[in-house]
């Protein structure tokens, strides 16, 4: 298991309580963060919306089979799916491997792009992560 | 699953090991125990289908049973004929109550006339002690062994291959090594088995994976440095430490009971383990045992578990799932797991270890596990698994991963 400071926690994106990481910018990505891959352990099945679905902030838009458990995915923000990575599909292990890179789950087109704003940057994640590390 | 509280935990001698390669730790019957290594829980199951893992298993309980009545004794509290069973032979059963349920399951072994080792699960020793000593009949000696030992599980198609590396004399310790037989003894002074440093140990053609492998019980002092040369020797064949993640998707693959989860406090009866109760060929019980006459009156009704595989990796939450037969509620799920290493051809299962998988396949893993019903079904029929957020099909099956080598005989010549 990796110790804190070991895990990768890239600038540019803004993080939810949930470990989903979003991009700042466009394209907007969407994945789970190095924390969370590291605590579900491998991934053994990736269920992702179909494009075109719309879901609103909290909403369940797929989830992860890792050998331990299931995990429901939610949507930091409102927004509508625009592209799927049927790569992790067929290969669960990228998001394990590359959680920021290959591993990502889907792009979406925000309602409003200004709600990534008000997420946590890396600095903020990586201190709920140190008082909170579930 | 794995979880539990934050007590103080017990750690296995091998404990700093596992913290030097990577394990995630997590509570196990009481005991800090691996989930997985650094290599993930995925890659451990893959290495011990195509080539050796290694366990820490260090967690079971033994009991001694000894005394001159030992064997009619546990004959008659063992689910298991074991009158006959020789001295260098094994047996698996289990020990029931009188209303038929299971406490717990066991591998006994005869030592000597009587002196015989009781493996049970982690921290069941105590209850089992006690359970037997409070059966009429019972023999002076039931307690603890004389030591604790350390037991390492050596796993895999080329389990005996690396084993061979630490033994004195490979070809005559593996003459007369079949499946579920072992060598040495629980009182390490007087085992002959000796590993190449000198180390004693009880050396058992048993395990907990399906495949080719062994139990390695040793002295707690003596057993780092073995841990340390066969993760050193055994790493070019393909070895990797594993955890209980990959123990617990290893054993339900090759349709393997988990104590208190697949069997336990119910009738131990309509199962696939019908091995480990003395039935005749015409179905009838063979010998007394503790709890027959309760099984006996329970078996018609009592509810049936059976084996089942999927047909994608997608699994449902069993502690919320129900087993729908025919679209209605007939029971519920006692394990699901994903094992990685077997897929669907035109329908049937093929294991990446199965000789006629097709060229550069690799398998995206299945579904499978136990489930407890109202009702026999016949292997063939199709259930479906309902959890909140999905439902899945699933096939009643006799075996889930194939080409398992757990019997295979072992190689005499041309060892390394």
């Amino acid at each position: 298991m990796k110790e804190l400071d070991e895990l990768l926690l890239p600038e540019n994106l803004r993080y939810a309580e949930d470990h989903e990481w979003i991009s700042e910018t466009a394209p907007f990505r969407i994945g789970i963060s190095d924390f969370a891959q590291d605590q579900l352990g491998d991934l053994t099945f990736v269920e992702l919306p179909e494009v075109g679905a719309v879901f609103a902030k909290g909403d369940e838009f797929g989830a992860l089979e890792s050998t331990k458990s299931v995990s429901p995915l939610y949507i930091p923000v409102d927004g509508k799916v625009t592209a799927i990575n049927a790569a992790v599909r067929d290969d669960p292990g990228k998001v394990n491997e590359d959680p920021y890179g290959d591993g990502w789950l889907i792009e979406i087109e925000p309602s409003d792009p200004a709600e990534i704003g008000k997420m946590m940057d890396r600095a903020a994640y990586k201190k709920r992560l140190e008082e909170s590390p579930r | 699953m794995y979880y539990g509280g934050e007590t103080e935990l017990r750690r296995t001698v091998l404990h700093s090991r596992h913290r030097e390669l990577g394990a995630k730790l997590v509570d196990f019957g009481g005991w800090e125990m691996p989930l997985w290594y650094r290599a993930g829980a995925v890659k451990e199951h893959m290495a011990v289908v195509t080539a050796a893992g290694l366990f820490d298993t260090s967690h079971m309980d033994v009991v001694h049973v000894g005394g001159s009545g030992a064997r009619a004794f546990l004959d008659r509290a063992f689910t298991r004929d074991i009158s006959t069973l020789q001295p260098g032979r094994a047996g698996y059963g289990a020990f029931l109550g009188q209303n038929g349920d299971c406490i717990d399951d066991a591998i006994v072994y005869p030592i000597e006339e009587g002196r015989w080792s009781v493996v049970v699960n982690a921290g069941m020793g105590p209850e089992i002690a006690r359970h037997l000593r409070g059966l009429p009949g019972s023999p002076a000696e039931i307690g603890e062994p004389a030591e604790r030992a350390t037991k390492i599980d050596l796993q895999g198609p080329k389990a005996q291959e690396i084993l061979a590396m630490i033994l004195p004399d490979p070809a005559a310790l593996f003459e007369k090594l079949p499946y579920f037989s072992f060598k040495g003894d629980f009182d390490f002074s007087k085992s002959a088995v000796r590993l190449r440093n000198g180390v004693p140990a009880l050396l058992s053609r048993t395990g907990y994976t399906g495949e080719l492998g062994f139990e390695i019980f040793l002295p707690l002092d003596r057993a780092g440095p073995v841990w340390d040369e066969l993760l050193a020797l055994g790493g070019e064949k393909g070895l990797l430490p594993c955890g209980l993640a990959a123990r617990d998707s290893l054993r339900t693959g090759a349709a393997l009971a988990l104590s208190h989860r697949d069997i336990g406090h119910w009738p131990y009866v309509n199962h696939p383990w019908r091995f480990a109760l003395p039935y005749s060929s015409d179905g009838a019980f063979t010998k007394d045992f503790v709890g027959r006459a309760a099984l006996e009156k329970a078996a018609p009704s009592a509810r049936h578990t059976l084996a089942f595989a999927g047909y994608d990796p997608r699994r449902v939450e069993p502690a919320d799932a129900t087993a729908l037969v025919g679209g209605k509620p007939a029971g519920m799920v006692t394990t699901i797991v994903t094992d990685m290493a077997i897929g669907r051809i035109g329908g049937g299962i093929v294991s990446i270890a199965s000789p006629d998988r097709p060229e550069g396949w690799m398998p995206h893993g299945l579904a499978c596990g136990f489930v407890r019903v109202d009702a026999h079904l016949s292997p063939g029929s199709i259930i479906v698994l309902k959890d909140g957020r999905r439902e899945i099909e699933v096939e009643i099956r006799d075996e889930i991963r194939p080409n398992r080598t757990a019997r295979r005989k072992l190689a005499l010549n041309e060892l390394p």
